[in-house]
């Protein structure tokens, strides 16, 4: 089976549960990095995207629901889905109010693990696109002068070069240059898909 | 009229109206013979000084006689009373003496009437005028009696008898009894005795004038008696006072006064003791009426008690319930002491009662908390060790199924045998997991109950059921409880569990050391935590890895089961907190949770 796009980081301590569950997402058809610690997996820099988190609720240095936390404050958006030995029912609350995927009491099932997998992977590779998209959108944006920039947030509220103008006081000839260079050097073609760019790179419209 | 007559008859009143207050006083103290003696000597005197004053006024030889004949009647009175009253007042003078003179006295009063014409002349044979007060008064002369030795020898064993009593009272201190009983009567008896020598020796020519002084006698010894009326008026008034200051403290300490008059069956029961068995004040209450008041589970025992206290003459103390009229009920610590007179059976029990009511409330309570808190600790008990069964036995099992399933996986559609047999392997650790699931779900049946609790109330409730064993193990107990915690949301017994555990833990680790303090403390740990630590003074935490404390089967005592850290573990991780150990820097180890604050609604 070839693997699928996408790496499922596991982290769980006991080496005979980690090595089961690791073979078990392979032969799922994922990629896999299993590691027996938190703070091994804080250490990684680098990761391939998709990916989802497989983590064990109790583990011995940083559990994982503090390790969830910490990942929300770095603002490591990776989806996760928690193991546990006996989870409790307040504990499952808390960790899928902080947005995990799912809560997996042990022993699970291989579909259970699967489907959870896959949305996972789905709501990374979402994402992921849209940080792409964001990315690309704030460069396009760099490219724009001051003045530019400041049109823009206008020509986004839906208001008429004359208008504009009247607000920035300069003539509406002027705004008409700005808003043609602004299209050109941005690649859109319509106002719609300006607004759209805009807020992809979270442009606020000018108020 | 002449001043002898005005003179002998004022003191003949004097002497008959001081009698008659003494006789009065008797009559309403039967056991104060002082004064009946003060009445008797009083009234011889009387009888005496009215004598003598026929006797100076005699105008035969014949009526003078007679009236000395008739005069020894109340002089034998007189004395045998001063005698008796010597005795009784002064408490003094030898008893041997004093029956002497009484026999004397007697004797000499029989030869008075049976020979001659009185014991002091065979026969007066003549009278004499002599000059008294301005007047004319009648003395005798005739032949001596002789058997008026008797009389004689009475007198002066009377006045032995007097300077003896007298030396014992001043010698025990009562000087002012001495002064004015002894020394009165020892003047009174010596003039007595001289005018007698006089009279008899014929020194001179004198009338019998002993009459008159005897009012001063009476007025010393009248002094003497009145002092203790005085005294007796004084303690009257002290008791009051001391009856009122009794009231109060009665009130202060809501103690219940009662005096039951065994003989007569009476109880009084005093204003706070009324009020506590709900009788109104007056009512005649027997030992039977309070008994019907006591409840009926009690009351056979209470009366038990109260036969054999007054059979033993021991205290009578014991503790029942009382039901009132409107049936509330209430309890009641009673104490009562038995007095008796002499060496005759008790006549009065004297007590006291207390409403214990709120006590054994407080009582109840508390070893109705502890029964729930042992009931509980073996539920959870049973709920921790399913736990860590559950965890222990899911990871493999976890294992298993999880190889079983890669398995199958990787095996594809071939191989149709091995494939079954990797279905049968899930299917029974499938199995196996579902048998651990019911177990669990059966302990589980104690519902966990989540109610928003204020943590330091929790601390003060369980530091009041530690009491008796910090006491007993002589420890100090300091709590720093933050004021103004959040509340926290978690079921109060298991939370209390906790907070137990912990306690009773350090307890043991300071078991031995020199000094014995446990440090209850909460506070905010951050906005939305709040923590609680647990201090001791003990030994500390040996482990490097304080976590291994809290693992399953982990114990430094030889009786641990090594399950209570486990226990509180599982107890806070399922109140979705945190629970770890720390050696203090100044010795001694730190125990501490952390709970969410409680964020308000139902979740």
């Amino acid at each position: 089976m070839s693997p699928r796009r996408g790496v499922v980081y596991i982290v769980e301590d006991d080496p005979s549960f980690r090595k089961s569950v690791e073979r078990l997402v392979r032969a799922s058809g994922f990629d896999v990095v299993a590691l027996e610690s938190a703070s091994s997996f804080l250490a990684k820099r680098s990761i391939r995207r998709p990916a989802c988190l497989l983590l064990d609720v109790r583990l011995p240095d940083i559990d994982g629901l503090a390790l969830q936390q910490k990942l929300i404050d770095e603002d490591r958006n990776l989806p996760i889905i928690f193991m546990t030995g006996h989870g409790s029912i307040p504990m499952s609350v808390e960790a899928m109010k902080k947005g995990a995927v799912d809560f997996l009491p042990k022993p699970f099932e291989a579909k259970e693990l699967r489907s959870a997998i896959l949305k996972a992977l789905e709501r990374d590779a979402k994402n992921a696109k849209a940080e792409l998209q964001s990315k690309r959108a704030g460069s396009l944006i760099d490219t724009l002068t001051p003045r530019e920039k400041e049109v823009l947030r206008w020509v986004i509220t839906g208001k008429l070069n004359k208008q504009i103008a009247d607000v920035l006081g300069i003539t509406e000839k002027t705004v008409k240059v700005h808003r043609g260079r602004v299209m050109q050097k941005t690649g859109v073609s319509s106002v719609a898909e300006l607004v759209r760019l805009a807020d992809k790179a979270n442009i606020l419209p000018a108020s | 009229m002449s001043l002898i007559t005005i003179i002998w008859s004022m003191v003949a009143a004097a002497c008959l109206t001081m009698g008659t207050m003494h006789l009065l006083v008797w009559r309403k103290r039967r056991r104060s013979w002082s004064n009946l003696l003060f009445f008797l000597a009083a009234a011889g005197a009387t009888g005496l000084i009215l004598c003598e004053l026929f006797m100076l006024r005699a105008r035969t030889p014949e009526e003078f006689g007679a009236m000395l004949r008739w005069f020894h009647i109340p002089a034998w009175v007189t004395v045998l009373a001063l005698v008796g009253f010597v005795r009784y007042h002064m408490r003094a003078g030898r008893l041997w003496l004093a029956w002497t003179i009484c026999i004397l006295r007697t004797l000499s009063l029989l030869f008075n009437f049976l020979s001659g014409q009185n014991v002091n002349y065979v026969e007066v044979t003549s009278l004499r005028s002599v000059p008294f007060l301005g007047e004319s008064v009648s003395v005798a002369e005739g032949v001596p009696n002789p058997w008026m030795v008797f009389g004689t020898m009475s007198m002066w064993l009377f006045v032995i008898f007097i300077v003896d009593a007298t030396v014992t009272a001043w010698r025990r201190g009562e000087r002012g009894q001495a002064l004015t009983t002894g020394v009165s009567t020892l003047v009174f008896v010596l003039m007595g005795v001289v005018q007698g020598l006089i009279v008899l020796l014929q020194i001179a020519t004198w009338p019998v004038v002993i009459g008159p002084t005897f009012v001063v006698l009476l007025g010393a010894m009248s002094y003497g008696l009145s002092r203790d009326v005085i005294s007796a008026a004084q303690m009257a008034d002290d008791l009051l006072e001391s009856e009122e200051r009794m009231a109060l403290a009665s009130e202060a300490a809501e103690l219940g006064f009662w005096d039951w008059d065994i003989a007569r069956d009476h109880v009084r029961g005093y204003e706070q003791w009324l009020r506590l068995f709900g009788f109104a004040p007056g009512e005649a209450i027997s030992l039977s009426v309070v008994l019907q008041r006591i409840h009926p589970e009690d009351r056979e025992t209470v009366e038990q008690e109260v036969q054999l206290s007054l059979k033993d003459g021991r205290d009578y103390a014991g503790e029942y319930r009382v039901v009132l009229p409107d049936g509330t009920e209430r309890w009641i610590s009673a104490r009562g002491r038995l007095y008796s007179e002499a060496e005759r059976p008790p006549v009065r029990m004297l007590g006291t009662a207390m409403d214990i009511t709120k006590h054994k409330q407080d009582d109840m309570e508390m070893s109705h908390l502890r029964l729930e808190l042992v009931h509980l600790a073996r539920i959870t008990t049973m709920n921790a060790c399913s736990g860590f069964m559950a965890h222990e036995i899911n990871q493999p099992l976890g294992a298993i199924l999880n190889n079983a399933s890669a398995a199958r996986l990787l095996l594809g559609d071939g191989r149709e045998d091995v494939s079954e047999i990797l279905s049968d392997i899930a299917q029974d650790a499938r199995r196996a997991d579902n048998v651990l699931r019911r177990i669990r779900g059966m302990v589980r049946k104690c519902d966990v109950q989540m109610e928003p609790l204020q943590i330091n109330g929790l601390i003060q409730e369980t530091v009041g059921l530690l009491k008796p064993s910090i006491s007993s193990n002589r420890a100090r107990i300091y709590m720093d409880l933050k004021p103004d915690l959040a509340t926290v949301n978690g079921d109060r017994v298991r939370l209390q569990q906790v907070l137990l555990n912990l306690a009773m833990n350090a307890m043991h680790a300071m078991a031995g050391m020199p000094v014995r303090t446990l440090r209850i403390s909460s506070a905010m740990e951050t906005p939305d935590r709040v923590i609680v630590n647990v201090t001791d003074s003990g030994t500390g935490i040996e482990e490097v890895d304080t976590d291994a404390v809290f693992q399953p089967y982990f114990t430094t005592k030889k009786e641990g089961l090594g399950l209570g850290l486990a226990i509180c573990r599982s107890i806070i991780e399922e109140h979705g907190g945190r629970i770890w150990a720390e050696n203090h820097p100044d010795g001694g180890a730190v125990f501490s949770f952390s709970l969410n604050a409680w964020r308000g609604g139902p979740e």
